[in-house]
């Protein structure tokens, strides 16, 4: 557990989160573990910044949820991307674009 | 974001939180037994799966903690729950509660009451359009009023005013169904309501043309409470007739509901022309110019600056003095506010109300001081609750805002305790007439902005006290608290801010209780003091004949008929009459000049003297001892030298001995008045006055139709007033009776001043206690809860109950003593001032320093009865196993 894993830029996580919903629903561990996945075990989200992001992410209606059976026969609660969440992706990834574009620049200028 | 979602959240966060509370429940729980099992098919055993996956969840209850805070409402919310809890506190402890809430509405409503009596008074313009272009000329020396001519003089030969008038207040007899009441109004010049620019309710107002001449005009014009009360709002009353002072008038009209005329403090009931004036009063003093009687009110024009006006004031004043230097030597005005006769009375009553605003500032900051050493007493108590609750998850800023709630609460309760309180105070001040005939009234009514200013000042009480604790709750370490109970922090060994503040406080306090005891005692020896005169078993009737139409000769053939009948009453040991009497604040002025002058300008007078135009008998009636000399007789007339009897300060004054009779001196006009009798000294105008020059000149030889008939009986009192009343009805049922009862009872207003000091110095004095009392008891809880600890060390180990006490509230002591001391000393000094108000005012008074010293003993002992039970209750077995 790095450092910069704790650090999340929060529009970060919204994103990773966007991101991991976009091949279908999935509950709050399995997003965790998908994000886990797709950042090559960069970003580990711990329930602590986990769930606040999710309800309030489904407060502003980009993500619904609602509950279901787990792999396990387990009730969980599966979240899903919405329209407005899937406009929201589309607006993060590019201003995520914009950033790391900038930050090169900024780099590669001696 | 969409705002319906968010309403939409809101409300399901607010309304359904037991389901949404559940849900989250579920949701963290089902999380965690999935970690668990992704754990165990890792293959760790049982036990140490779970505990890899509390690890990785770090806690149940933070994470719903966590994701409340993000919530829609969350805010809402939990500031619900706050306060919830702040009203579950006061529950609990119902009595700090109850003391808080008391405290803070005695401060706050002190406020709310001087400033709704400073708003009403002082603030607020009159009720006319453009009220910022109405003033009145205020006379540069001398008091309040014009004459006429002067006012004349102004408004013939200026070119910055629109209009200028002039007031004189009079009471008149209005004769309706039979009987003649007194009845106050204005006499007002032609363009008075040009200043004022109001619209009449019914009819019109009076005019230019209605005061063209003496006689123009039989208009009169009611004003609102007066058509409501006294002709119980009749829509038809224009038109119809009134008898004033035996004089048909004509009602032509109804001011507007909430103008009150331009004095403040009274209330007319009827308007008429100045022009007649000489009909009404009996004497003519139109063409006077040494006669001030006028209260002048002006209008700026549009888009004159106050400097230009004053300009040509000025220069107008200087022609004036320059072409009558005898009667206008040094005459000049200066526009001022209206209102209260301009600043005459406008200047000190700003001034006091400021200085009153001022301490009722300075008492509810130390209320806010004493409940904010409450507070951090009661923070210091709840330490470990503090500490646990940072312990399981949450922030300082919620502690603190739960705080600053308890805070808020108790300071919206106190704040609307003060605004009742207020409401109820100015309701009563407004409606209530001082001890008088005059028709004060005071135009305080509660206006709805105060309830606003309540809340203003609660809220800024709640901050002030609220943020006392506040250092300590950023100080609390949760590990350090939950160890030791508390931080042991050095209170009690240096010293803090807040010792010096308390001792202030004492101090400041023991001020007020002193004062509050002279003046009480000043109070008590002004009701036996000698007067000059007797009261006791005297009765006083007082009319003016002017009301029913008498003048001159008439009104003395009048007065000398009731006398003889009077004379024939049996029980009557002595009666006399007079214009007016020692005390009842109508006594007129005038300059006394040497024998040898010949030249009478104002600045040559040898001094003032007050004067009162007597009937033979009025000197043994009224009880004013005769000293050398004899009284005045009705031999005494127009047609024999004019005769005086002066009092010992007016023979001290002009002749530097009391031996005066048989010498002369002059009055304004050069007569030369021979002195023939001496009179003892009295009190004239205040009862709190040094020796007065004072002269009795016989009404005979200058009819008055003011008439105060003084009875002196062994009989009952209360029977006599009914026969004179009866006596004086018998003689002209149109004689309009203004007061009559004992004399004693008339006094009421002279021993007003010193009354309304008692009472209120009473009540600061009261408060000012109330607010020791807390303050010693928050500061000597405090103490000893932060030092409990300490304490149970040295119960523990063997100190005696005094050791214990001397250790924990020594200081307190040395605090007390101190402040009280200085306290006294400061009170007795500041009691000198009080000389000018309550009679013959001394701290150095062995009664009053026994009393004082006494209330503060009481009171420094009530409020450390509290901690002190605490120390000597201290079990350290319990304390040390508890901590």
């Amino acid at each position: 557990m790095s450092h910069e894993q704790t650090n999340l830029l929060q529009g970060t996580l919204d994103l990773l989160i966007l991101k991991s919903l976009i091949a279908g629903e999935r509950h709050g561990l399995g997003i965790s573990r998908r994000i886990q996945q797709i950042t090559g075990g960069t970003f580990d989200v711990k329930p602590g910044s986990l769930f606040p992001a999710l309800h309030r992410m489904e407060e502003e209606g980009w993500i619904s949820s609602s509950w279901g059976e787990s792999e396990n026969n387990r009730r969980a609660k599966y979240y899903r991307l919405s329209k407005a969440g899937l406009k929201q992706l589309e607006v993060e990834t590019k201003r995520w674009g914009r950033i790391t574009w900038a930050i090169a620049q900024a780099l590669e200028t001696s | 974001m969409s705002l319906l979602m968010k309403a939409r959240s809101l409300l399901r966060n607010l309304f359904l939180s037991r389901r949404v509370e559940s849900d989250l429940d579920q949701e963290v729980h089902s999380h965690l037994e999935m970690l668990i099992e992704e754990n165990i098919r890792a293959g760790m055993p049982p036990h140490q799966a779970e505990r890899a996956a509390r690890m990785e969840l770090g806690g149940v209850d933070q994470v719903k903690e966590q994701v409340r805070d993000v919530r829609t409402g969350a805010f809402l919310d939990s500031l619900l729950q706050d306060l919830r809890f702040a009203l579950r506190q006061m529950r609990r402890s119902p009595g700090f509660a109850l003391t808080a809430v008391l405290i803070l509405a005695l401060g706050i409503a002190a406020n709310v009451i001087v400033f709704g009596v400073l708003q009403a008074l002082v603030l607020r313009h009159l009720d006319v359009p453009h009220a910022d272009r109405v003033m009145t000329l205020q006379p540069r020396d001398g008091g309040p009023f014009l004459s006429y001519p002067e006012l004349r003089d102004v408004r013939d030969d200026n070119t910055v005013f629109s209009s200028v008038a002039g007031v004189e207040i009079q009471d008149f007899g209005l004769e309706a169904n039979g009987v003649t009441r007194p009845f106050w109004g204005y006499e007002v010049s032609g363009q008075y309501f040009e200043v004022l620019a109001i619209k009449p309710i019914l009819g019109r107002l009076l005019q230019r043309s209605d005061d063209d001449h003496p006689g123009a005009s039989d208009a009169a014009l009611l004003s609102w409470p007066a058509w409501k009360s006294d002709f119980g709002a009749d829509p038809n009353i224009v038109g119809k007739t009134v008898r004033l002072n035996k004089h048909q008038y004509t009602i032509v009209g109804v001011t507007p509901e909430g103008f009150y005329g331009t004095e403040k403090f009274s209330q007319p009931d009827i308007f008429v022309p100045m022009a007649n004036e000489a009909s009404l009063d009996g004497v003519n003093w139109l063409e006077s110019r040494s006669r001030k009687n006028v209260f002048s009110i002006v209008r700026i024009k549009d888009k004159v600056t106050l400097p230009q006006a004053q300009a040509e004031l000025n220069a107008i004043t200087a022609r004036i003095a320059r072409q009558y230097p005898k009667d206008e030597e040094g005459v000049a005005f200066k526009l001022a506010r209206p209102g209260l006769i301009g600043d005459f009375l406008g200047g000190p009553a700003r001034g006091f109300l400021a200085g009153v605003m001022g301490l009722a500032g300075i008492v509810l900051l130390a209320a806010c001081a004493n409940l904010g050493s409450l507070f951090a007493a009661r923070t210091a108590d709840r330490a470990r609750e503090i500490a646990i609750r940072m312990a399981i998850g949450s922030s300082r800023w919620r502690i603190l805002r739960q705080f600053l709630v308890e805070a808020f609460v108790t300071s919206i309760f106190g704040g609307a305790c003060a605004c009742g309180l207020s409401w109820i105070a100015l309701t009563g001040l407004a409606g209530w007439h001082p001890p008088t005939r005059f028709p004060f009234k005071f135009h305080v009514l509660p206006q709805p902005s105060l309830i606003l200013m309540a809340f203003l000042i609660s809220v800024l009480a709640g901050v002030l006290f609220g943020v006392m604790p506040l250092r300590q709750i950023f100080k609390t370490d949760p590990n350090d608290a939950i160890k030791s109970g508390g931080s042991q922090s050095s209170a009690g060994r240096r010293w803090a801010l807040r010792d010096v503040l308390l001792a202030a406080q004492v101090a400041l306090c023991c001020v007020t209780v002193t004062a509050a005891f002279v003046s009480l005692r000043g109070l008590g020896k002004a009701l036996t003091m000698d007067l000059g005169f007797n009261p006791k078993n005297a009765v006083r009737t007082q009319f003016d004949l002017s009301g029913a139409g008498y003048t001159g000769d008439a009104a003395d053939q009048f007065q000398r008929q009731l006398l003889e009948r009077v004379s024939q009453i049996p029980g009557v040991e002595a009666a006399g009459y007079a214009n007016t009497t020692p005390l009842d604040f109508d006594a007129s002025v005038a300059a006394v000049y040497s024998q040898q002058s010949t030249d009478f300008r104002p600045s040559n007078k040898a001094f003032e003297t007050y004067y009162y135009q007597v009937s033979p008998g009025y000197l043994t009636a009224s009880g004013t001892q005769l000293l050398a000399g004899r009284d005045v007789s009705f031999s005494d007339t127009a047609k024999t030298p004019p005769v005086a009897i002066v009092n010992q300060e007016f023979a001290r004054r002009l002749f530097q001995s009391e031996h005066a009779v048989g010498r002369y001196f002059k009055n304004r006009s050069g007569a030369s008045i021979q002195i023939v009798g001496i009179m003892a000294d009295g009190k004239h105008f205040t009862l709190s006055e040094d020796p007065k020059a004072a002269a009795f000149f016989p009404i005979s030889q200058k009819a008055d139709t003011r008439t105060a008939l003084i009875v002196r009986t062994q009989r009952d009192t209360g029977d006599m007033v009914a026969t004179i009343r009866n006596l004086v009805r018998d003689l002209d049922l149109a004689v309009p009776i203004q007061e009559s009862g004992p004399w004693n009872s008339q006094l009421a207003l002279s021993l007003f001043p010193s009354q309304v000091a008692t009472v209120a110095l009473g009540l600061f004095g009261a408060f000012g206690l109330l607010l020791s009392i807390t303050g010693t008891f928050g500061l000597a809880s405090y103490t000893v809860s932060k030092r409990l600890r300490e304490l149970s060390i040295r119960v523990a180990l063997g100190a005696q109950a005094k050791q214990v006490l001397a250790a924990a509230l020594g200081r307190m002591l040395i605090l007390l003593a101190s402040g009280s001391f200085v306290g006294i000393l400061v009170g007795v000094a500041a009691s000198r001032v009080l000389s000018a108000i309550v009679y013959q005012a001394s701290a150095q008074d062995p009664f009053v320093l026994v009393a004082v010293a006494f209330t503060t003993l009481l009171t420094g002992s009530l409020s450390v009865v509290g901690p002190v039970r605490r120390v000597l209750h201290i079990d350290p077995a319990v304390l040390l196993r508890e901590q």
